[in-house]
């Protein structure tokens, strides 16, 4: 539409729309500062926005005791992230596949997190973090490897049981999914994989797919049948032309659904929470924390949730453009 | 692509699909007619249809089926209206500054739920900032009662669910058909006018999609509710799921609980078949 020209109606538009984005970070803000204080700073009777900040709650968080030579841990593993970031801005300059490097780069920064509770005493909060971390890449991998099979095949077939599929996909996205957990953890009761991070991983992965597979169908639908047919005629099968053409295209659109299965997964507290007595992930480990009106335990609760935000806001800061394609693209269904 | 390729490559995820999603529809439909708690896990007591008669005559569970309606009928239309007025706002203002109100309206839908409605909390919490503003403003300590945890549940769902209708109506907005606007133009039709009769109309399909997207989310919420209410009974705020998830995991009526999940199944069906009905005929026309 065309531009507002009345500077009153003019201003009065920006005030709403600064208000409304107060309104959206309002609840992170004032948890990253409670999160920075000292239970006494944060039950001070003004709020306090100028205060001597401290990472105690981090640190008693995150770590049963400080290592002898902070610093020398601190600056191996930056060294040790700079390095892996700037191996992964420079892919395209590196001979070999692309997805090989960055594959690669996954692997070791696992491994590494896998490996510092052997060098530095971590609390209990890490083990969930680690957990949440496993169930996220374990989901996202499995969902993303069968949903691009299903759904490149949806995308290309033309029968009655294509549609069919995607139709029960869509009612089984909306049912509420607690009518399914429940037979899960009976099912994890009796086969004894109950407070595994298997299980989890294995219901996330179906819970997910019916979404996962109706999103890459719709970016699948937008490669052209002329490419894999070109394949075929020089001498590739279905399968062949399926890995050697399509999935190259089609990384925009695996990495915008894989965005939305990571969050969906790294979200998920229901399942977890049903499925898990003491292996639990973050979001379990968090709301434990919820009940807390208990002083010393408000700004630990802060610190956690700020802790668990991190990761998600370096994601939108790097992936908002993926975002908002997955989001309006009408592939989401819910 | 052949029907044999096509089985081919669907497959895998039509057996993880059918395996854990479609056995265990059927399998929480059958543990609904048994009598088990954790107890007797392993040899539950068939009981025929008595749960399922107990959930429909029990007071606490329609109680909290229509505190869920409520919540329905009030943040749908909130949120859509909210995000459809930002995202007419948004289109105003120049480009360069866009960018950052989105991302920052975006925030709160990307925020881990539970995380974020535990943030949204500690603003309300006796230390928090914003019931220190209400100390001040009106002059009386702010309490978690019945109705403040309540319209705290809806403000935060409005807070969390905002940016997906705003989003997807910006986006629309972006793709008005200009000829139109500048054909309004000419005929001296107003702002409002142009609103009601060209972006409405343009919208009015997202709309109703976005409609019946938040209508089912809506109808499935835990987690807020979970946070906000600490699964207390005293504040009569608890939804459907809440409500299932207490049965199950509070009282250990594994039996009543699952017929409890099959019959809020069978009421989402309202919504969700003339959903279904519609997407089957789309898809038959476009293949």
């Amino acid at each position: 539409m065309q531009k507002i020209k009345n500077p009153i109606a003019l201003t009065l538009i920006y005030l709403v729309v600064i208000t409304y984005a107060l309104f959206s970070v309002a609840p992170v803000v004032w948890t990253t500062l409670q999160s920075l204080k000292t239970p006494r700073q944060a039950y001070s009777p003004t709020p306090l926005f100028i205060f001597d900040a401290t990472f105690d709650n981090y640190r008693e968080l995150w770590l049963n005791s400080v290592p002898k030579n902070p610093w020398l841990v601190g600056i191996i593993l930056a060294g040790i992230i700079i390095g892996l970031v700037v191996i992964g801005f420079n892919a395209n300059r590196i001979p070999g596949q692309n997805y090989i490097i960055y594959g690669g780069i996954l692997v070791v920064s696992f491994l590494i997190m896998w490996m510092i509770p052997k060098f530095v005493n971590t609390a209990e909060f890490y083990k969930y973090f680690l957990n949440s971390v496993i169930v996220t890449l374990g989901t996202v991998a499995i969902s993303l490897s069968i949903g691009c099979l299903a759904g490149y095949a949806l995308a290309r077939y033309s029968g009655i049981a294509g549609v069919l599929i995607l139709v029960a996909a869509l009612g089984f996205r909306a049912l509420p999914s607690l009518a399914l957990v429940l037979p899960y953890y009976w099912l994890g009761q009796v086969t004894g994989l109950y407070d595994t991070l298997a299980l989890l991983i294995i219901t996330l992965v179906a819970v997910n797919q019916p979404f996962t597979i109706w999103m890459l169908r719709s970016f699948f639908m937008n490669i052209p049948r002329e490419i894999e047919d070109a394949a075929m005629v020089d001498g590739c099968n279905r399968v062949s032309a399926f890995f050697k053409v399509i999935i190259p295209i089609m990384w925009p659109g695996i990495v915008s659904t894989g965005l939305f299965s990571l969050l969906l997964a790294y979200s998920d507290f229901l399942l977890a929470k049903i499925l898990t007595r003491s292996n639990w992930t973050l979001t379990v480990a968090i709301s434990q924390f919820t009940g807390g009106e208990d002083p010393g335990q408000l700004t630990l609760a802060a610190a956690a949730a700020v802790s668990a935000t991190i990761p998600i806001v370096i994601m939108i800061l790097f992936f908002q453009k993926q975002l908002i394609k997955g989001l309006t693209s009408g592939a989401v269904k819910g | 692509m052949k029907a044999k390729d096509f089985y081919k490559f669907v497959a895998p995820s039509l057996i993880a699909m059918g395996t854990l999603l479609v056995f265990p529809l059927v399998m929480a439909t059958w543990l609904g007619l048994n009598f088990m708690t954790y107890r007797n896990i392993n040899n539950p007591v068939f009981v025929g249809l008595a749960n399922y008669i107990e959930v429909l005559t029990d007071q606490r569970f329609w109680q909290a089926f229509r505190f869920t309606v409520l919540f329905i009928a009030i943040t749908v239309p909130a949120t859509i209206v909210i995000g459809f007025l930002l995202a007419l706002f948004l289109d105003q203002i120049s480009g360069h500054v866009r960018g950052v109100f989105i991302t920052l309206y975006l925030l709160p839908m990307v925020i881990v739920p539970v995380v974020g409605t535990m943030m949204f909390r500690l603003l309300f919490v006796p230390s928090g900032i914003a019931a220190w503003l209400y100390q001040e403003i009106l002059k009386q300590p702010f309490f978690f009662n019945e109705v403040s945890v309540k319209i705290l549940i809806f403000l935060n769902a409005i807070w969390t669910t905002t940016p997906f209708p705003f989003i997807v109506m910006y986006a629309g907005l972006q793709t008005l058909p200009q000829e139109q606007i500048e054909a309004a133009l000419m005929d001296g039709a107003n702002r409002r006018q142009q609103v009601r009769y060209i972006v409405i109309p343009h919208l009015s399909s997202l709309l109703v999609f976005v409609g019946l997207i938040l209508i089912m989310d809506a109808y499935r919420v835990f987690d807020s509710i979970f946070v906000l209410t600490q699964q207390n009974p005293i504040y009569k705020a608890a939804s459907v799921m809440s409500y299932i998830f207490r049965i199950a995991m509070a009282v250990q009526q594994l039996g009543l609980a699952n017929a409890m999940a099959i019959l809020t199944v069978i009421m989402i069906m309202i919504v969700l078949i003339p959903l279904l009905v519609y997407t089957y005929h789309e898809q038959i026309e476009e293949r």
